[in-house]
């Protein structure tokens, strides 16, 4: 075996900027798992979702945030889910916990995350993303699987004021220069 | 457009791409005697209403489902959205 | 020079001293003005030449319906042509420049052309440059293009930079008149989401242009009020100098922010905004605009809209004239008179179309009731107008009202149809609204402000509750009804002189009249064939009183006749605000491989594969040109090792008890069988029968695969395999999700790829026997690093493929260098890898061109005969299986030393090159270093029994005709014996 120790790099290098008004920051420390739910297996999955992540399975379209807080569990569609994990756990542990109720697979690798906070966030966001960000239709929690200057972007509402932005990895550049750009556009530094 | 999802609500048409006739779910029976006939009509012979048109959309920058949507090809209005895979269901495609 | 004809009161601010210059020379306006406005000021009449016969043209609206006063504003690259200088707001510095002459403005060379009017008539394109057919390209087209289009463009990259969004409410109201303000107050104060949009930059409408009261108040106080009541409330956002240019469908606007049009500079701020705005409702409250009544030489400077010349005077302080003359067919024309006799403007006359009694008198003015204006006289401007009692009156303006038409363009945006209204003579919006929109105000045909402002109202109390809101409990704002009569005339037939209908194309009544009498009936011929309202303001002002004239050729009523609709867009969208940010290399996202970091420290240039920029190739210190690079990586690679990023590569996790029964289904290929830890080659068909993608699929567990597809269509792949799973075959248990992006796949190939393999894999055994050709594992890398291996090839080397998550990828790739230093371990690029696949006789995205079949790609063997997959029983069609098909083979050059050209045609040696012979092209070529020669890929007809023969390749655009031999595609090592190794 060679001597060389391999080292993960962030997709953005650890991007983050305070632009007065609207942060924009890399997160780096996500693991992010997908879950489909087998063919009449709902029941089975929600009650392995329940008992091994400690959170209920949510409609298409909504998020369920699990008891100890660190896991946030997004109903993408009709059979897939997303966990959003900050709390550290590997895909192996959490894959173990849901005990073969649903086919999961490692997405922390696909997605680069960016959280985007301030008051001038919506304004940002605004610019890029065709959903109605409102709070009162786009409430804490809610999210959009969308497109964010024409990429395919899940937009999580973690505050009244910050958001969670994914993007496939490869494009992490064009999306960090898409939210740079607006907050520019917007006059800000 | 707007195309009112079933599942996720309103989106901009902009975030599905369009195939067409939603009869292209119903494949023929490969084994059928006449099953070159059928899949000649199936994918070469094609209504093109002037009105209402069911018809295939992907939720592409989204969830990724497959809509049947009934559109009025006349007006742009959208009278039913339903997941594909409840239609392929309903038409028996799960035997 | 001072501002002569400026009066006392407006909305301007005469503290603020602008200063701008028109035609280079030096004026001055007030902040408030624009830039027509300030040009009035300073008795600027004459401020452009028409399209067609370049006659004197001046300010005719106040508004953006403006058909004459198109200007040039900027300069150098900021240049920007055919502005309306009656909405461009007056800014220091501005610098304007008439458009359409050569010479100077006030002695245009080309107005000579107005001499051979009589030659220019409706048509006259049609009919004057239809021969000699050869003149078309040199001397006709030329000259047209010459002559055509009004301002230049400065032919540099537009310097502002222009940005797009979205917006949501529940109610847009467009248009923040009186009408749309009292809607904007009623909804917003119930407290939905409320946008409230006008193009102007003051809000208001024309209560800002009249003397109305409302609520007790003067109109202009009143709106602002309303609009200061408005700004507090959180739920209303107010957007002033936005247009809502398109009504889309399910209540999709288009509207046009104009951020800093009005600024000297935009400072790095976008200087317009494209919104797109989805509105659950819609309040359209667009307003009116009103229609001139057409008669001869009514084109002249200082003829103006009557509605415009009291916006001049009542808003901006500014008489268009000294001697002022009203000529109207309605009562609204005598508010003019009386509005500027009270501001101190001297009225020569009153001429009123209707034979009634006069609605008002003033002193020192003439009053002419059933008059009309036959002809005008003044170079650039008019001096007088001439009556068809013979009567001349001295006039240096001529205000005209030929009644207001309701502006209906958004309502016909999803081809509603206006509907006549005879009482006002106009059209009002038909039953065929744009979903969910309503109509209030003089839009609606209420042309009274009381009337207005109800409706706006009413209607929106309405709105609110359809939404499932309450509506706040206030009523109405109250305003008098003004008197609003109007009779129906639209020019005036006694006149012998040209009267013109559309200014912008200069189509005039007797084109109308001509296209009649050459038997164009249809309103949509008659438009086209005269141009009547084609110009770039859509005939807002000409298109009723032509519709008018030809319903009188054809003895119908104009609602027979019926009318034009309009289309998006309402008012002209520059092409920068459509385009947004997406210029340059912002023009679409790019994706990057894991190691592109690492390509760009090694000396890679990039190549673009769809969104993808990849390594082509790796320059090294000393080498001449891309070849010398490409050879030496396919060479080494060939020699020892080779490792390229094939991170693009579509991949596709796919699980599910079922998965194994899905695969089969799509690929042609047998798939129930294929063990854990092994990889099969997959083809896929489409369900016509033509071959659409390939690649390999490894079993990774019991119920999973991951599937790769080509770079190209991994995202059709995609899509195609879920319209599988939800709609053909629904009762699987199957499931897709994109791994793409997730790994950072490398291709290891080449003799000592097993040495090098075996040195970053933890502890697997890498024998033939233990991991052989097409296995797979789940294992790790470098100390623990979770790896995929797949011993697959595409070179025909000895290889394998090893995935890390991508994060690790850029590592990875210096780790497999460093690891293969003393195998000499090369990277290489896209160049090499389809160098080598040409080698090896690989069908690439060239070969899979949606023309051919698996037949034809020699692929025949891998067509299950027993069991159904996607594009099985129309690829058995005779057509695609007949024994002349086309066939994948390879093809050298008979003199080895010449390339070989892609695109080229087969004809056998001898025959003609035309279509009959063609027997076939060339679809891929390289210069093969292993070969030291040219080699190609390609379709011939029967070509895997003409093996020997040779045919000519005929490529008559590059490089003409040559000579090669049909060859086995498998250039080298046929029997595959090194990627088994």
């Amino acid at each position: 075996m060679a001597e060389f120790n391999l080292r993960a790099e962030p997709f953005l290098g650890g991007f983050s900027h305070d632009y007065g008004g609207a942060m924009v920051e890399e997160v780096t420390d996500l693991s992010l798992i997908s879950i489909a739910q087998p063919l009449n297996g709902r029941a089975a999955l929600a009650k392995a979702v329940q008992s091994g992540l400690g959170c209920t399975l949510p409609a298409p379209g909504s998020s369920a945030v699990a008891e100890n807080g660190d896991l946030r569990l997004l109903c993408l569609g009709m059979d897939s889910f997303l966990v959003i994990n900050s709390g550290g756990m590997s895909y192996d542990r959490l894959a173990a916990k849901l005990d073969g109720a649903g086919y999961t697979t490692d997405q922390s690798d696909n997605w680069v995350a960016l959280e985007l906070s301030g008051t001038l966030a919506y304004a940002i966001l605004e610019r890029l993303c065709p959903i109605d960000l409102h709070p009162d239709v786009f409430p804490i929690g809610a999210f959009a699987r969308t497109s964010i200057e024409h990429l395919n972007s899940i937009v999580l509402r973690q505050r009244e004021d910050r958001f969670l932005l994914l993007c496939a990895s490869s494009s992490a550049t064009s999306f960090l220069h898409a939210l740079t750009g607006s907050a520019v556009l917007i006059g800000l530094k | 457009m707007i195309i009112d999802h079933p599942l996720l609500g309103p989106r901009d048409a902009a975030e599905f791409t369009y195939l067409g006739d939603a009869t292209l779910i119903n494949r023929p029976d490969p084994a059928a005697p006449d099953a070159a006939d059928g899949f000649y009509e199936y994918l070469y012979l094609r209504d093109n209403p002037a009105g209402e048109h069911n018809e295939l959309w992907y939720h592409e920058q989204g969830d990724r489902a497959w809509l049947v949507v009934s559109r009025n090809t006349l007006t742009h209005e959208i009278t039913k959205v339903e997941l594909a895979r409840d239609v392929a269901l309903r038409l028996g495609r799960d035997r | 020079m001072s501002q002569i004809n400026r009066i006392k009161g407006g909305l301007i601010d005469r503290s603020q001293k602008l200063e701008f210059r028109f035609n280079g020379r030096v004026f001055h306006g007030h902040q408030g003005d624009t830039l027509a406005s300030a040009l009035l000021a300073n008795g600027q009449r004459l401020v452009g030449r028409s399209f067609k016969y370049h006659r004197p043209r001046g300010i005719f609206t106040a508004g953006s319906e403006e058909p004459n006063a198109l200007v040039q504003l900027r300069s150098g690259a900021f240049q920007e042509p055919n502005t309306r200088a009656t909405v461009a707001q007056l800014f220091d510095g501005l610098e304007a420049t008439s458009q359409n002459h050569i010479g100077s403005l006030d002695f245009d060379l080309m107005a000579a052309v107005d001499l051979m009017s009589p030659f220019l008539s409706a048509g006259f394109y049609y009919k004057t440059f239809m021969w000699p057919k050869a003149f078309w390209e040199k001397l006709y087209e030329p000259i047209i293009r010459k002559s055509a289009g009004l301002g230049s463009l400065s032919m540099r990259e537009d310097p502002d930079v222009y940005d797009k969004g979205f917006l949501h409410c529940d109610i847009l109201i467009i248009g923040a008149g009186p009408a749309g303000l009292s809607a904007a107050l009623s909804a917003g104060r119930a407290g939905v989401r409320v946008i409230l949009a006008d193009e102007d930059f003051v809000l208001g409408g024309r209560l800002n242009s009249e003397t109305f009261v409302v609520d007790g108040q003067p109109g202009g106080d009143w709106a602002a009020r309303a609009l200061a009541e408005l700004a507090s409330l959180p739920n209303v956002r107010i957007m002033a100098r936005t247009t809502i240019w398109g009504a889309y469908d399910h209540g999709v606007f288009g509207a046009l922010e104009r951020r800093t049009d009005h600024l000297a500079q935009s400072a790095g701020h976008p200087r317009q905004i494209l919104w797109r705005v989805t509105a659950k409702r819609s309040i359209l409250a667009a307003g009116s605009i009103e229609r001139p009544i057409a008669f001869g030489n009514n084109d002249r400077p200082g003829i103006m809209l009557a509605g415009a010349v009291r916006t001049y005077v009542n808003r901006f302080g500014v008489a268009p004239g000294k001697q002022v003359t009203v000529f109207t067919n309605n009562d609204d024309g005598w508010r003019t008179a009386t509005d500027l006799a009270q501001k101190g403007v001297r009225i020569s006359a009153i001429v009123d179309s209707r034979d009634i009694a006069p609605l008002t008198s003033l002193p020192d003015a003439e009053i002419v009731m059933g008059g009309r204006v036959v002809d005008t006289a003044g170079r650039k401007g008019i001096s007088t107008c001439t009556l068809a009692n013979g009567q001349k009156i001295k006039t240096d303006c001529l205000a005209v009202s030929g009644g207001w038409s309701p502006n209906v363009h958004l309502t016909c945006h999803q081809r509603g149809r206006p509907e006549w209204q005879s009482d006002i003579a106009a059209f009002v919006p038909g039953q065929n609204l744009p979903a969910n929109m309503a109509v209030v105000g003089t839009a609606n045909g209420l042309l009274t402000l009381g009337e207005a402002l109800r409706s706006g109202h009413q209607i929106a109390e309405g709105t609110v509750s359809d939404l499932g809101f309450t509506a706040a409990r206030h009523s109405a704002p109250v305003a008098d009804n003004e008197a609003s009569g109007v009779s129906a005339f639209w020019y005036v037939g006694e006149s012998r002189k040209r009267a013109w209908l559309d200014f912008q194309n200069d189509v005039t009544v007797k084109d109308v009249k001509l296209a009649y009498a050459e038997g164009f009936r249809s309103v949509e011929h008659l438009k086209r064939y005269t141009t009547l309202g084609m110009a770039t303001d859509q005939g807002k002002t000409a298109n009723i009183p032509a519709l008018a004239i030809m319903a009188e050729c054809t003895g119908k009523t104009i609602p027979e006749t019926g009318t034009t609709i309009f289309r998006p867009p309402y008012t002209p969208v520059p092409i920068g605000a459509l385009a947004g940010r997406s210029r340059g290399k912002d023009f679409r996202p790019y994706r990057l491989t894991p190691s592109h970091k690492w390509a760009k420290q090694n000396g890679a240039s990039f190549v673009e594969v769809g969104n993808w920029l990849r390594a082509q190739w790796y320059a090294r210190a000393g080498e001449k040109g891309w070849r010398n690079s490409v050879d030496r990586e396919v060479t080494m690679t060939r020699n020892s090792v080779g490792i390229c990023d094939v991170t693009t590569l579509g991949k596709i996790d796919i699980q599910g008890r079922d998965a194994a029964q899905f695969l089969n289904r799509v690929y042609t290929n047998a798939f129930l069988k294929l063990p854990v830890g092994r990889v099969r080659y997959g083809l896929m068909l489409r369900e016509d029968g033509i071959a659409y993608d390939d690649g390999t699929t490894a079993r990774l567990g019991e119920n999973h695969y991951v599937m790769t597809t080509t770079t190209a269509n991994a995202g059709l792949v995609f899509q195609r395999l879920e319209f599988a799973r939800q709609c053909l075959f629904p009762g699987l248990d199957v499931h897709l999700i994109s791994v793409t992006d997730g790994w950072a796949q490398f291709a290891i190939a080449g003799p000592n790829s097993r040495k090098l393999v075996q040195k970053v894999v933890d502890g697997l055994d890498m024998s033939n026997e233990a991991f052989p050709f097409m296995a797979c594992a789940e294992t790790t890398v470098f100390g623990g690093t979770k790896a995929r291996l797949f011993r697959i090839s595409f070179s025909g080397e000895m290889a394998y493929e090893i995935a890390v998550p991508a994060r690790l990828g850029n590592s990875m790739m210096q780790g497999l260098m460093e690891a293969g230093a003393k195998f000499d371990a090369v990277a290489y690029g896209t160049e090499a890898l389809g160098v080598m696949r040409i080698e090896k006789g690989h069908a690439a995205g060239n070969e899979l061109n949606g023309q051919t079949t698996a037949l034809d790609l020699g692929l025949g063997g891998f067509m299950s005969k027993k069991k159904d997959y996607i594009g099985k029983t129309l690829s058995e069609r005779a057509e695609l299986t007949h024994e002349d098909a086309m066939r994948l083979v390879g093809f050298r050059p008979v003199e080895r030393s010449k390339p070989l050209v892609a695109g080229a045609h087969f004809i056998a040696q001898g025959q003609e090159a035309n279509t009959e012979n063609d027997e076939g092209w060339m679809s891929s070529v390289a210069f093969s270093p292993t070969l030291g020669h040219s080699i190609g890929l390609g379709f011939i007809r029967r070509g895997h029994v003409r093996m020997g023969e040779v045919v000519t390749a005929y490529s008559p655009a590059r490089g003409g005709n040559i000579a090669v031999e049909i060859v086995s595609p498998h250039f080298i090592d046929p029997e595959g014996g090194r990627q088994r190794g």
